[in-house]
């Protein structure tokens, strides 16, 4: 209580509206606290009856507002040391599942991992995707990356190979000389198991599946980190 | 007076709160206010332009954070300029003074 007005549970109130900002920092949602306190004080101070200046301050964090608020704090979290933090890590992931996939892919090693993972070829393209989101975490985190670019770092290869995909579907669709090849394309991407619209969704999954395992791992150890 | 448009205003944010916090250590909702109070209102910081700004001045490590706990007992984040942030003020304010220039070279008007 100050100045004869009870003071709003602003902390609680930012925590429940902005659940999401719990990936960037903690810090945030304390910040965001104050900020709304002061204004609150302040309309109070204007004058304002206390539900007025309720409304009127909680305005500030609702709908549109609130909307892009999320969105700024994302963004700037995200883009901050996204080379390092992301897109590196991120490349580095993909760069390592393309490998191992072209590897998987040689014959004679081909025949023994599908002997070993009992003759399902997409079950072991499968098991790639949560490998790859732990390595994209664990590289954004040595490289200081938030939990936020964690994640991103782990869904990099998926975006890139959903983007891949719909450009050739888009290329497929727009110039018809390409119609056959993006028949061969698509059966290609059915034989893998990739089939729309799981082709980046359902990756991206397991990649997020990855990320968690990565996070809980290096929470368990964090010498890993 | 005239609103500005959010790009211009984005641009400068940075420059108006690393000169503010030359003078004061503040929290951000007395940078928000100070300088809407020093431009007449002209530029207008809500929250979603103010603090994820102050958070990317943080981690260029042009301003430095710290929760302080105020007389009325309250703790607050507040923010100073470092050394290296201070270092920043005589460039951005050399490329805005540069923009200004052209820009009234072009347009012809008056105390850009």
């Amino acid at each position: 209580m100050s100045r004869g007005f009870k003071m709003p549970d602003w902390k609680r109130i930012v925590r429940t509206n902005f659940r999401v900002l719990g990936v960037c920092s903690p810090e945030f949602t304390e910040e965001l606290a104050a900020h709304l306190e002061d204004s609150y004080e302040a309309l109070l101070c204007e004058g304002l009856p206390a539900e007025v200046a309720f409304e009127h301050t909680l305005g500030q964090i609702e709908g549109r507002c609130k909307v892009w608020l999320v969105m700024r704090f994302l963004q700037e979290e995200l883009m901050t040391g996204f080379i390092h933090k992301v897109a590196l890590p991120g490349l580095l992931t993909s760069a390592a599942a393309c490998f191992f996939y072209w590897t998987l892919e040689l014959d004679h090693i081909r025949h023994k991992v599908i002997w070993l993972l009992g003759g399902q070829l997409p079950l072991w393209w499968w098991c790639l995707l949560p490998i790859c989101g732990v390595l994209g975490a664990i590289l954004s985190r040595r490289n200081g990356g938030s939990r936020l670019q964690r994640i991103a770092a782990s869904l990099l290869p998926s975006a890139i190979l959903g983007t891949a995909v719909v450009l050739i579907f888009v290329v497929g669709f727009t110039i018809s000389g390409f119609v056959n090849h993006y028949q061969l394309v698509f059966a290609r991407l059915e034989s893998l198991g990739l089939v729309p619209p799981g082709f980046a969704l359902i990756p991206a999954v397991f990649s997020l599946l990855g990320a968690g395992i990565a996070e809980v791992s290096t929470k368990e150890f964090p010498r890993l980190a | 007076m005239a609103s500005v448009t959010a790009q211009i205003k984005r641009g400068s944010a940075e420059l108006a709160v690393l000169t503010l916090l030359a003078e004061h250590t503040l929290h951000g909702y007395e940078i928000a206010k100070q300088i809407e109070a020093q431009t007449g209102g002209v530029l207008h910081f809500d929250m979603a332009s103010l603090y994820p700004m102050l958070h990317r001045l943080e981690r260029k490590s042009w301003v430095k954070a710290q929760w302080q706990t105020l007389p009325n007992g309250r703790r607050r984040r507040c923010y100073r300029l470092t050394a290296s942030g201070r270092k920043q003020i005589a460039p951005l304010c050399a490329q805005w003074r540069a923009f200004f220039q052209a820009l009234q070279s072009v347009t012809g008007f008056q105390n850009a």
